[in-house]
């Protein structure tokens, strides 16, 4: 009856050998990309290519540095994230504590989810109709079109951090949502049994308790607006420098500086590649290294976050 | 005469079309431990957060009946305002201890900061005065500024019970406190709540019976959403009446 014994072991071997490859190749899939452009970009880091700006030149020389690019992602990231940040937390606050299971919610969960899908240059593409309309050209500069009819220019990085920050709110509203979700019952109740309101509730416990998840979400949400090209290319123009009045570092620029193109790490390294005007593979890779290396450091931000709270909770 | 602190009366209550309680009546004393007994799903869970409406917080939760507190109705008004100052009223314990991830004293002030405008100094004396009432002080007193995480189960407990302290409630529920808690745990929180009943009024659910017979003063035997019989502890122990209380307490059910 039940002379025949399933050889079990053999199966417990195979999936361990199984998850152990396809962990091993994710692993080098990861180095050989980073090994890759150490190789091939470490000759074009030095002082100069981090503080340059760059030129339009072939010639690996002349080509100068990447400072304002670099400038664009950081000034990027920054305006994306300070604009998400309010929508995307009010927005899981309102998911998780106050919309009942209904229509709305529904009709809710599925904007985000679609917005999640849409490419990012169709993204761009919708953005520039509505920012090249008149009244949105104190974001950008206002060019004079054919037959008298004025329009915005549309490319601007205060118009290219707002479409980032639409881009990346599904996102960070569903990290910040799963982080809200993740609070124990336990906490809430307790909250709401010593006589707190629902917004104390919200803000004093929950939050707090998320605090990780939360900056979890932020951190995500920098990293799409530093890997994404098609936005940039679309609504910040990717001009090699800041168009703005010069030299754009003084503080009377800044606003013009904003309101006019430049590009990004990513931009300057579609430009440097063999498919754009530049063809510097040298330079290409060596951008793509500080690229790398940012998203490497925002990653050990994260950690580091997560690390420190847990240690907190310990001691 | 033992003053009646709360009254329940003809009491009902659903989740969606389930009927959870069965016209529940009961007189709670003041200072005295009131155990709730009987097995899973019985309704003493549901009979204790509906005193502080912490049930409310479910959708599909319908109530009817009277719940008065010292004269009060509980159920009197829907507005969030009431509800507040209701809980603030009400203690309550939960199963699982539940201090917040920040510090100790964090925990202790909190309640206090968020309801009402004290200086600190006063809110710290308060709050080492009721770690002391929960027998907590002295294990602590040196790491009030460290987590609260950190604590065992058995002190995350006491803190949760000095917590509770620090709004000064008439009442405190306690919905199962030991059951996540070592003997010797279960014994500190025991002796705490039989001195707690000097100043409060406590009501405890509980799987335990020795627990109940332990420390309760009055006791009610609920199955499947009736009280199949309540009274003094003692009397219902040794000379229960209903013949479910008598299978209850052999363990047949």
């Amino acid at each position: 009856m039940m002379n025949k014994i399933k050889n079990n072991a053999v199966y417990s071997e195979l999936g361990y050998v199984y998850s152990w490859l396809s962990a091993g190749i994710v692993v080098s899939a990861c180095l050989l990309i980073i090994i890759d452009i150490v190789y091939l970009g470490h000759c074009a880091i030095s002082l100069d290519f981090l503080i340059k700006e760059p030129n339009a030149s072939a010639i690996n020389t002349e080509a100068g540095g990447i400072l304002t690019p670099m400038i664009g992602t950081i000034m990027l990231t920054i305006i994306g994230t300070v604009v998400a940040f309010p929508f995307s937390l009010a927005t899981a606050i309102y998911l998780c504590f106050y919309s009942k299971k209904g229509m709305l919610t529904k009709a809710v969960e599925f904007a985000i989810d679609v917005l999640a899908g849409v490419p990012t240059i169709v993204v761009a593409l919708f953005a520039l109709t509505i920012f090249t309309r008149p009244e949105f050209s104190f974001l950008s500069t206002m060019v004079d079109g054919v037959e008298g009819s004025s329009r915005a220019y549309g490319k601007s990085f205060l118009v290219c951090g707002i479409v980032m920050a639409i881009m990346i709110l599904p996102f960070v509203i569903k990290s910040m949502q799963e982080a809200l979700k993740a609070v124990p019952e336990s906490y809430i109740e307790g909250s709401y049994a010593l006589g707190a309101t629902k917004w104390q509730t919200i803000v004093k416990i929950a939050m707090r308790a998320a605090t990780d998840g939360l900056a979890t979400g932020v951190i995500l949400g920098m990293g799409r607006i530093i890997g994404d090209t098609a936005i940039v290319w679309l609504t910040l123009g990717g001009t090699l420098r800041m168009t703005g009045n010069q030299p754009w570092y003084e503080p009377q620029n800044w606003l013009s500086a904003l309101q006019n193109t430049g590009s990004t790490l990513t931009t300057y390294i579609y430009y440097t590649s063999p498919a754009g005007e530049g063809n510097n593979y040298t330079v290409a890779f060596g951008a793509s290294l500080i690229l790398i290396l940012i998203i490497i450091l925002l990653n050990a931000i994260t950690m580091g976050f997560n690390f420190v709270s847990k240690e907190m909770g310990k001691k | 005469m033992e003053e009646v602190l709360v009254k329940i009366r003809s009491l009902n209550a659903w989740y969606g079309s389930t009927s959870v309680l069965k016209n529940i009546e009961l007189d709670i004393h003041k200072n005295r431990i009131y155990a709730f007994i009987g097995p899973s799903g019985s309704g003493k869970t549901t009979l204790l957060r509906s005193i502080n409406r912490l049930n409310d917080l479910s959708a599909d939760f319908r109530i009817e009946g009277l719940i008065e507190i010292a004269g009060k109705n509980v159920y009197e008004k829907n507005d969030r305002k009431f509800i507040e100052e209701l809980r603030k009223g009400i203690g309550m314990v939960f199963q699982q201890p539940n201090p917040l991830p920040t510090t100790i004293i964090r925990n202790m002030l909190l309640p206090v900061k968020e309801h009402y405008k004290v200086s600190h100094n006063e809110m710290v004396e308060m709050a080492i005065m009721n770690l002391k009432n929960a027998g907590l002080y002295d294990e602590v007193s040196n790491r009030l500024n460290k987590t609260a995480l950190k604590l065992s189960g058995g002190q995350q407990q006491r803190l949760c019970i000095a917590r509770t302290l620090m709004l000064n409630p008439g009442i405190i529920l306690f919905d199962e406190p030991c059951s996540a808690l070592d003997p010797i745990s279960t014994y500190n929180i025991e002796e705490l709540l039989l001195q707690l009943k000097e100043k409060y009024t406590i009501i405890i659910v509980t799987h335990n019976m020795e627990q109940a017979s332990r420390i309760s003063d009055y006791c009610a035997f609920f199955y499947q959403g009736e009280l199949v019989e309540k009274g003094q502890t003692a009397n219902l122990f040794i000379n229960p009446k209903a013949e479910l209380t008598q299978k209850y307490l052999k363990g047949v059910i």
